[in-house]
Formats: C-alpha cells, structure tokens, sequence
C-alpha cells in the first residue's frame, strides 16, 4: 500500500514534470523573473552578512576606548595633557594620541581618511604589519613616510611611483613616500586610508602642539571595556567615550538600515510578482479547463490535480530559489556586489574593492526561502484549489 | 443488471434561480456483456445519464447501481474511485491531450492508481500492438491521423481493463469509414465480455447490428415509441 501511494505521488511528480516541459516558455519565463527577484534579496542579505561580519574581523585591531573631546557639540582637538587624568584609573593598560582627519583632494573630488599614529606606543603596534600587503608601517623615525590602501594608490595613479605630496592648510606642498600597502582583505577599513606618523600628521594638519584628534586608551581585560569607559566619562564628562563595541555596533546598525532599505523595495518586488502568479493561478484558460476536466473523468481526484499543481510550484520556486541564491553567491564573491555597492558602501568616490566572502549559514537560507518560496506556494497553490474542482462533467458532450 | 437506474433523476442548481431537471425518472437496466445506445436529440439528457452511469455524479434522487454499487450519496472521493476501476470513458472528439505522447494519453489513467513506468508502458504497448498503432507511440497525440487519434481513445479507456465502456458521441467527427471502424472495435470488445453504452444520434451507431438494444431519451425521459 505505502509502495503504491510512493509510485502515485512519483508518477504525479512525473507528471507535474511534463507538464513544466509542455508549457516551457511560460515555466521559463516565471522561473527567470522569480530567480531574478531571489538573486536581488539573496544578494542583500549575504552582502551585509559579509560586510558585517568582515566589518566585526577588522575592527578587532581598532583601541578598545576612544576618547575625543567635545564642545559645543562638536569634536575639537584634546590636550596630550589629558593622558595624565587618566593615569589614575585602574585597569588602563596604555593611552596613545592618534590624529585623525579627512583630506579632501580637489583634483579627483575624494576624500582620503589621514590617520597619524604613534605604532611604537601601540601595545599591538608591531603586528599592524599583518595588515599590509607589502612594505612596513611608518614608525617614528620615518619621517614623510606612508602606508596606503588601494583605492588611494589608485586615485593618486601612483603605478612604479612611491612619492607623491599633498597641500598643508596654508597651500604649501608636503612630499610622502609609500613605506607600505593595505592588504585587499582590510578594504573595508584601509581603502581610502593614508596612514603616517605622529608628527607628519600634525605637520600635514597644522595641528600644534600638545593636541591631537583623539587619545586611543587600550586597557588590561577586555572584560571590563564597558566600566572603565564609564569611570572615563565621570572623570571628564566633556569627553566622548567610544568603545569598541560601540563602533562595531554602528557598522552593524548601518549597514543592517540600508540591508534593510533595500530589502524593503526588493520585498515590494516580491509581492508585485507574487500578486501576478496569484492572479495568473486564478485564471484558467480553456485548454487548462479541458485537461483537467478529462483528467477528472479518467479517475484523477481533486486532491490529485492540486498535488500536480503544487509540484510545478515547488519545482518553479525551488529551481528559481537554486538559481536565483547561486547568482547571488557569484555577485557577492566574485563581483564584489557591483550591483548594491552605492547602496550598501555609501557614495564615495572611493569605494572599496572587496573581496566579500559570505557565510551560508541555514537560517539566512531558510529565511530567504520563507520570503519568496512560501509566498509564492500559497498564491499559486491555493488559487489551484478553484481550477482543480472544475467539474468532469464538463468533458462530456451536451 | 450491471447497471441498473430505477426512477432516477438529476436536477442541476436545484432550488435556485436557474435550476434545470436534466432527468426525470429513468429506469434503466443494463446486462453485462451488452451494447445499449442511448439516443436522442442535442440537449435531450443523454451525456447526463451517461454522467450518473459514468459516476461523475450521483443522482438527485432515485436509485443507481452500477456493478453492484449504490450512487446515491456516495462522496465525490468514492465515486471517483469507483469509476477508476469500473468505467473507461471514450470522448466526443476523443478529448485527448494534444501535446502529450501516444503512449503518456494512454496511461493517463494509470497515473493516480500508483501503477509504476515500467509496468504503464507494458500495459499500453499491449493496447497499441492491439490497434495496430505501436508505431505511433512516440507521437505527440495532436500530429496523428483522426483513425488512429480515435483507436488512442478507445486503447485509454481500455486501459485499466475496466467492465464497462462509456461512449459519447464518438463517431460527431469522423467519416462514414472511420465510424463504421469504430462501430467494429466495439463489438470486438462486446465480444470479448465489455459492456458497453454509447450516446449517439448517429444512425451508424443505433443501427449496427452489435447494438443490442437503443433506448431514446427525449426531454429527460425515456421516450417509449
């Protein structure tokens, strides 16, 4: 009995199958179209599934505090001398200034992100290097010394050329020789990224001194990031505290709104298409009508006809589901999203080249399948019921 | 009695605006091994008494046996799977799908009574060396010829090896030739033990020897010269 209901439902699948090949610039054409509509969503969701998880790996070499001094509601420099208020909080490993800026650049209308750095006082400073793709990080003696990221090494069509300068406020020019470049991997982080010493950095700046932009505070047990911050603000409240997963969190929330802004016009996608299989299941044409009425008289129950009817289905949405999640995969890893960059980078003129490789995990699968296969089961499915129960009477004659 | 209808009626919308009695008390008896054709004018009732024996429907009311089962309120489930077993139905027009094979048209009814490939395709071949046809197997049915378009119907119906064969108007759309062809495969299969049942006004069917009895139907009653 359990061999003949298994040889039923085989022979229906088969059936189901044919009747796919029968109508096959029809079945095409919706495959396509709902293969595209997964391709968008899928795409979205394993671009920001890579960016954030590539955004969470690198962020890891980031201060676990960052301190930068506010007034008026805007970032001014802090005094070096502020180093010494900390000096009595417990559980501070080491305070290193930083200089931060942006640089813009006139001539290709791009902003550069200009860090000066003081490695040598950097607990980790040494391993920065595993950072580059070649050549060194510019230490304290290197004076006009830098290390680059791609995108900079681009914009400034640098190719066998290691020197190039950039204007001083007061338009003199400043002459720097690339030390080293940003690993592809670090895009993320590094693409328009100009890294040189301390002092460079407040020469190219004109910043005096005694000040810098920020004062990155590294302390002992990771554990305890969240209390020392708060001890840090009570001790001087005019203070911006960052931790680290504070910044980590704003990647995510950034990049989760546009994943999310963008998922909301695909979703509006998904249920134009969704409407039309609807009202396309609804309809049926004379030849359907006939069929099924002759399958009816020759023994086919309702219950029959609906299992065929959800077989093409399954097989439409699943090959699209397949198809549409591949293209995907493609798109992200091997075309760097090129379709959702604006969207997902922002408008930079700079955009990084990533190397994105998403996780598949199940439940992201599994999601993507609930927004597309499930809807369109049930538009297609449930309107079904009304074309299976056409009479069988009406393959007789009058 | 293989099929036996005493005082059966069928009412379509009954109770509504447009309801419409197709039948009225039809008594009607049926022995197995023997040709009856049911004759009359468009309209007359004829597809729905062959509906009720065919168990596509049951009736509104009276009683209708067929093979030793009661109709009468029998779900649609059971009706249909009654009707597997027991009809093979032969179309006006033959109402074969144009785009499926020979071979997948005859099978068809095998398809929800779970029957594997292997076990289909030796069933039809059988039926297709039978009507001289094996080598149209591959064919789709809609580029075949309108004699043998007409021997893939008959091989469909005869495909479950059910008792009884219903046929409605199966000879409106073909030639004198083709129909007297089909007259002598039904009484080929009278002879080998089928019952069959055709409504027909064609007068090279209710006139055919192999008939062995023509009941008219005129306004949804059994007219009695």
């Amino acid at each position: 009995m359990a061999q003949r209901n298994l040889e039923k439902q085989l022979n229906i699948l088969d059936y189901a199958l044919s009747s796919l090949w029968r109508r096959r610039l029809k079945s095409l054409s919706v495959l396509l179209v709902f293969a595209a509509v997964i391709f968008l969503l899928a795409s979205f969701q394993m671009v920001t599934k890579a960016l954030s998880d590539k955004a969470r790996e690198v962020l890891v070499h980031t201060p676990e505090i960052t301190l930068q001094k506010m007034s008026v509601g805007r970032q001014e420099a802090i005094p070096l001398a502020y180093r010494d208020r900390l000096a009595g909080i417990f559980g501070i490993r080491r305070v290193v200034p930083r200089i931060w800026g942006y640089y813009f650049d006139e001539v290709r209308l791009a902003n550069y992100t200009v860090m000066g750095m003081a490695v040598e006082e950097m607990p980790d400073g040494a391993r920065l290097d595993t950072a580059l793709a070649s050549g060194t990080m510019p230490g304290p003696a290197g004076q006009g010394l830098v290390a680059i990221g791609q995108s900079i090494k681009k914009a400034l069509a640098l190719e066998g050329r290691t020197t190039f300068s950039l204007f001083r406020p007061d338009l003199s020019l400043k002459a720097f020789e690339v030390s080293g470049e940003f690993s592809p991997d670090t895009d993320i982080l590094t693409n328009d990224l100009v890294v040189m010493n301390l002092a460079d950095a407040r020469d190219l700046f004109a910043i005096p001194a005694g000040l810098v932009t920020d004062l990155c505070v590294y302390v002992a047990n990771p554990q305890e990031i969240d209390t020392i911050a708060k001890k840090i603000s009570e001790t001087m409240p005019s203070v911006r505290v960052l931790t680290r997963p504070q910044i980590q969190k704003t990647y995510q929330v950034v990049f989760g709104w546009r994943s999310g802004f963008g998922s909301i016009c695909l979703l509006t996608a998904l249920a134009a298409f969704v409407i039309l299989a609807w009202d396309k299941a609804s309809g049926l044409s004379p030849e359907e009508r006939r069929e099924i009425a002759i399958l009816k008289v020759l023994g086919w129950q309702t219950s029959d006809i609906l299992v065929v009817r959800f077989w093409e289905s399954v097989i439409v949405s699943g090959l699209a589901c397949v198809v549409g999640m591949t293209a995907a995969y493609i798109h992200v890893v091997y075309f760097a999203a090129s379709l959702f960059r604006p969207v997902l980078m922002g408008w930079s003129v700079l955009r990084p080249d990533l190397h994105l490789l998403p996780r598949l995990a199940a439940g992201d699968i599994l999601l993507t399948l609930a927004f597309t296969v499930i809807p369109y089961l049930a538009a297609t499915v449930i309107p079904a019921w009304r074309s299976a129960t056409v009479p069988a009477d009406s393959a007789l004659g009058g | 009695m293989l099929i036996e209808l005493s005082g059966v009626s069928k009412i379509y919308n009954q109770g509504r605006a447009n309801e419409v009695r197709a039948l009225s008390d039809i008594d009607l008896g049926v022995e197995q091994g023997s040709m009856v054709c049911l004759k009359g004018p468009s309209g007359s009732g004829k597809s729905t008494l062959l509906a009720i024996i065919g168990c596509i429907f049951p009736p509104t009311s009276g009683r209708a046996a067929i093979a030793e089962r009661q109709l009468a309120r029998l779900p649609d489930r059971f009706l249909t799977l009654h009707r597997r077993e027991t009809i093979g139905f032969i179309f006006q027009r033959f109402n074969i799908l144009p785009e499926l094979t020979v071979l997948e048209n005859i099978t068809l009814p095998l398809l929800p009574l779970g029957v594997p490939p292997k076990e289909r395709r030796q069933r039809a071949q059988e039926l297709l060396a039978r009507f001289a046809i094996s080598h149209r197997a591959r064919f789709p049915a809609g580029q075949i010829s309108g004699g043998e378009l007409q021997r893939v119907a008959i091989a469909r119906a005869l495909i479950n090896n059910q008792p009884i064969i219903l046929a409605d108007e199966p000879t409106a759309h073909l030639d004198t030739a083709l129909s007297r062809e089909f007259m002598e495969i039904m009484q080929q299969l009278k002879e080998a033990g089928k019952t069959i049942v055709i409504a027909s006004h064609d007068p090279l069917v209710f006139e055919h020897p192999a008939i062995d009895r023509t009941v008219t139907i005129q306004d949804g009653r059994i007219h009695v010269p």
